[in-house]
């Protein structure tokens, strides 16, 4: 099977001043459709840069990345969020959901960008809720409902466009065991029942579990998982 | 949901700072209309119908100079002089008040519907005032303003003559820009000053609009090298005369508009950049979900004007409504016969808001167009 992103030679190196920080390191990964792969690594080490470089939302200083076989490097800004649109759904630690709108209108933003109709958008939006068991709260602003229901929200947006790609960073970070459980246990549904690729950053070992891989990042390259680590 | 209700939500998230940005705008646009208004009333004052053909003629000297009696026989005799009156400003106090609320001036009865063509009293009010060496003929607003009625005194304590006036009102007229004004004989302040051989003014009616330069050289030329020399002119430079008094009140106003302008667009695009950079967060979201960079800047552009339109409804819009119902006249003590707000007026007042709205949007939207959304995600709420 080809892989769903196909990573070669890849780095990006930030300039501050004089001082270059390589934040990734000539790495070359691939990913399976499927997958739910886990990023896990000290604070710097690279994985939400890596995250980012594969979600669309970031570029690389050199090396491949491509995404379905789409290099994104070649791939305008119009062009790059069409594809995003189209192609990413975005879980973030913050659930970042517009407050002024309704967990129904949050979930629909993406589908604004589209040609759909209001029916049709409707029917979309609805399934989604129903995903993540949140239907009834579709009028709920989000000060109005838990953390762990903002986080199914995040999640039924991230999927109302029916991408083929999810990227997480940090998506339980803000949640109480409870909460990260259900989260969790969505996101390994989509993967391994919806057939998404879910790319996930954490901290949490109990969180990387749920993946059915792990890769270590340490100082922008891929490491060794560590003896603490392991432990837990 | 709709692109427009998003924009709406996002405009009224903080109804408070909505509001007082709106009403700052509001504000600022009800006093840049009205200073508007007023310039024009100050510098371009209204005209009668008959004011293309009359002329007004004074002491070349000063306007507070009197004229002779006698310029009377030569200003008749001249070609294409249809009409001629004596016009000479009273001043007088009316009851307790302590300024001149309405003109009062001294004519000829015979002479003065002719001159003055517009001025339409009934004939039985003109044949009474005529025969009534002590009576005056008062405008219909001084009439209703003072509840005045036909056969009432009107007694005015003299402030420029050494003389008050006690007469009796035998009739009203209208049909001028200015219903205020009260006219007497001129015979009757002769008497009481015992003064028969001045006059304030000559007003006269010229035959056609055509003649009436030539009306005016006539006149001047008349009285050239005379022990009082005159200079005749048109009503609209007559008046404008009274303007020029106040200097250069044009550049003044306008100055003072453009400072309000100014200082406006740096409350908004401040205002407005504090707005946006709360939300650099929810902006990075937006792009990351997709939203292209001019999307987002159609966004925040749109919520600008929103702001800055709706404020420029309730100033500018609020200033034409108000001035449209209230009674200017009273409320300036006279300065002002008419205030109204013209449509070029409240297109300016606009088109300033429209301006505001871009330039206040511009600045914060560039601002986003440049962020990454990496950046923008680290932003701290």
């Amino acid at each position: 099977m080809n892989p769903i992103v196909e990573i070669r030679k890849l780095s990006k190196v930030y300039a501050q001043g004089e001082i270059q920080v390589t934040a990734l390191d000539n790495i070359d990964l691939d990913i399976t459709p499927s997958d739910f792969l886990t990023l896990m690594g000290p604070s710097g080490s690279g994985k939400s840069t890596l995250l980012h470089i594969i979600a669309g939302i970031d570029r690389q200083s050199s090396g491949i990345c491509k995404v379905q076989g789409i290099d994104l490097q070649g791939l305008n800004e119009s062009a790059l969020a069409d594809w995003r649109n189209q192609n990413v759904g975005f879980i973030f630690q913050s659930f970042n959901l517009i407050p002024v709108l309704s967990a129904y209108e949050n979930v629909e933003l993406p589908l604004l960008l589209t040609r759909l109709g209001r029916p049709e958008r409707r029917k979309l939006v609805q399934t989604a809720l129903e995903l993540v068991g949140l239907e009834d709260r579709a009028g709920h602003l989000p000060k109005q409902l838990s953390g762990g229901q903002e986080q199914r929200v995040a999640i039924a947006r991230a999927l109302v466009t029916d991408p083929a790609l999810v990227v997480a960073d940090e998506p339980t970070g803000n949640l109480d065991s409870e909460s990260a459980q259900q989260v969790l246990e969505i996101l390994q549904s989509l993967s391994r029942d919806a057939g998404k690729t879910v790319i996930m950053v954490t901290h949490d070992p109990r969180a990387a579990a749920f993946g059915n891989r792990t890769i270590h990042l340490e100082k922008g390259r891929f490491a060794e998982p560590s003896t603490s680590e392991a432990k837990a | 949901m709709t692109t427009t209700t998003f924009i709406i939500r996002n405009a009224l998230r903080n109804k408070r700072r909505a509001f007082l940005s709106a009403m700052s705008v509001a504000v600022s646009l009800f006093l840049f209309v009205t200073l508007q208004v007023a310039l024009r009333e100050l510098t371009i004052p209204p005209e009668d119908i008959g004011a293309s053909l009359r002329i007004a003629v004074r002491n070349k000297v000063s306007l507070a100079q009197p004229l002779p009696v006698r310029q009377l026989q030569v200003i008749e005799k001249i070609p294409g002089v249809a009409a001629v009156t004596p016009f000479s400003y009273f001043g007088g106090l009316f009851r307790n008040e302590s300024f001149t609320t309405f003109a009062q001036f001294a004519v000829n009865p015979n002479r003065f519907t002719n001159v003055f063509v517009e001025a339409k009293a009934s004939s039985e009010h003109l044949q009474a005032w005529i025969k009534n060496r002590g009576s005056c003929l008062v405008g219909l607003d001084t009439m209703e303003r003072y509840d005045l009625k036909v056969g009432d005194r009107m007694l005015l304590t003299g402030t420029l003559y050494p003389a008050d006036l006690d007469m009796k009102i035998v009739g009203t007229y209208q049909g001028t820009l200015d219903d205020r004004s009260v006219f007497f004989h001129h015979t009757y302040l002769d008497e009481l000053t015992d003064d028969p051989g001045t006059v304030g003014t000559w007003w006269v009616r010229a035959a056609s609009a055509e003649v009436a330069p030539q009306v005016i050289q006539s006149i001047n030329s008349a009285f050239e090298n005379t022990s009082s020399e005159v200079r005749a002119e048109s009503e609209r430079a007559f008046q404008m005369g009274f303007v020029s008094m106040w200097g250069n009140i044009k550049m003044l106003i306008d100055s003072i508009c453009s400072a309000i302008v100014f200082t406006l667009l740096l409350v908004s695009v401040s205002t407005m950049s504090m707005a946006i950079r709360e939300r650099f967060r929810e902006l990075a979201i937006l792009k990351a979900i997709g939203f292209r960079r001019n999307e987002l800047l159609s966004f925040i552009l749109a919520e600008s004007l929103l702001l800055s339109l709706l404020g420029a409804v309730m100033g500018a819009g609020g200033a034409a409504w108000i001035f449209h119902y209230i009674d200017i006249q009273a409320l300036s003590g006279g300065m002002f016969v008419y205030f109204e707000v013209t449509e070029r007026m409240l297109g300016s007042a606009f088109l300033i808001a429209m301006v505001l709205g871009v330039l206040s949007g511009v600045v914060p939207g560039l601002s986003v167009c440049r962020m990454s959304v990496v950046d923008g995600l680290k932003t701290l709420d």
